[in-house]
């Protein structure tokens, strides 16, 4: 037995131009719909803005710099990071924090697992687990002496860094991984 | 998790970002289209893929993007003002032998626009026109002038 598919009568929906072309425009919408779009753009320029500025990292705005009161460490860090975009953070050490040829830095467990560090340049020494973080050993003869940390955050979110020589100042920062 | 979400993600921003552009791209495929469309689409598959290479990633971003996919064509059949979001609405050209000039100007759409559709028609003049509808999918038609 045939199968009857349900129907329904032609209309006139559709609106008419000169009353005679069925075309469905509706200058009032599209008119709106254009506000609609200068609104959009101008958000877009606005954050094409803002990324060149750097406030979602990689930009001036990202860049930052920490010294340890007592002159021990300089660190250069971006405030903002991205996720899984690779980022350097470097660390100058005073005069003060050498000792028999050698610099000992401590980092933040946040600094290892959250923002991902991939490598260190020079290769430490030694390194330990200590005290929530890791305590690295580097041998250094005399100043300027400096130690790079290459970052690539495995996830997006909050981290609380903290760097210092042992029995020196510390320093924190807050790091903020875009998505 | 985030192949799916950087799919759902992707396929509104593309979505958005497209709509919004005054010439749609789609039924004039100029090599103005063409720029926007691929490097577009290499940028999101580069985020949405991430790292993870794997069959399993890449069935689970084609699957998210089919899905949106019917789910944007039920609410675009279902619904008029979806319709009209979605594709937006046409628009009359030319109408009675004059420019319509807030039409032409909103959808940047020049006069050479509209002649190139009219001589696909076999029209090799302006004049001949009676209508001109700028189509959602982004064509011209062209409606002759009775002789």
């Amino acid at each position: 037995m045939p199968v009857s598919s349900p129907t329904h009568p032609v209309e006139d929906s559709v609106s008419k131009v000169n009353d005679e072309l069925a075309v469905g425009s509706d200058l009032k919408f599209q008119q709106r719909w254009w506000k609609f779009e200068r609104i959009i753009w101008t958000i877009f320029t606005i954050f094409i803005a803002l990324n060149i500025a750097g406030l979602f990292g990689r930009g001036p705005l990202a860049k930052a710099r920490m010294r340890a009161a007592d002159g021990s460490i300089d660190v250069h860090y971006e405030r903002i990071e991205r996720h899984q975009s690779p980022s350097v953070l470097s660390v100058q050490f005073g005069p003060n924090a050498i000792h028999d040829g050698k610099v000992q830095l401590w980092v933040s467990e946040s600094l290892i697992r959250t923002l991902g560090n991939q490598r260190i340049a020079p290769q430490p020494e030694t390194s330990a687990l200590d005290r929530g973080g890791i305590l690295y050993t580097f041998p250094a003869t005399t100043p300027p002496v400096s130690v790079e940390f290459a970052l690539q955050p495995a996830s997006s979110g909050t981290a609380n860094i903290a760097l210092g020589v042992p029995g020196m100042r510390r320093v924190s920062a807050k790091v903020f991984v875009m998505p | 998790m985030y192949t799916v979400l950087h799919a759902i993600g992707g396929y509104f921003l593309l979505l958005v970002t497209l709509r919004v552009l005054r010439r749609r791209p789609g039924a004039q495929m100029t090599p103005f289209e063409f720029v926007l469309v691929f490097l577009m689409g290499g940028i999101i598959i580069l985020t949405t893929m991430d790292h993870d290479h794997s069959e399993t990633n890449a069935v689970m971003g084609v699957i998210t993007i089919g899905l949106m996919h019917r789910i944007v064509a039920y609410l675009r059949e279902r619904f008029e003002l979806a319709r009209s979001l979605i594709d937006g609405k046409p628009l009359v050209l030319v109408q009675d032998d004059k420019w319509q000039d807030l039409a032409m100007r909103g959808a940047a759409v020049t006069d050479d626009d509209v002649m190139a559709s009219a001589r696909t028609k076999g029209i090799r003049t302006l004049d001949r026109i009676k209508y001109a509808v700028l189509e959602r999918n982004g064509a011209i038609s062209i409606i002759k002038k009775k002789q």
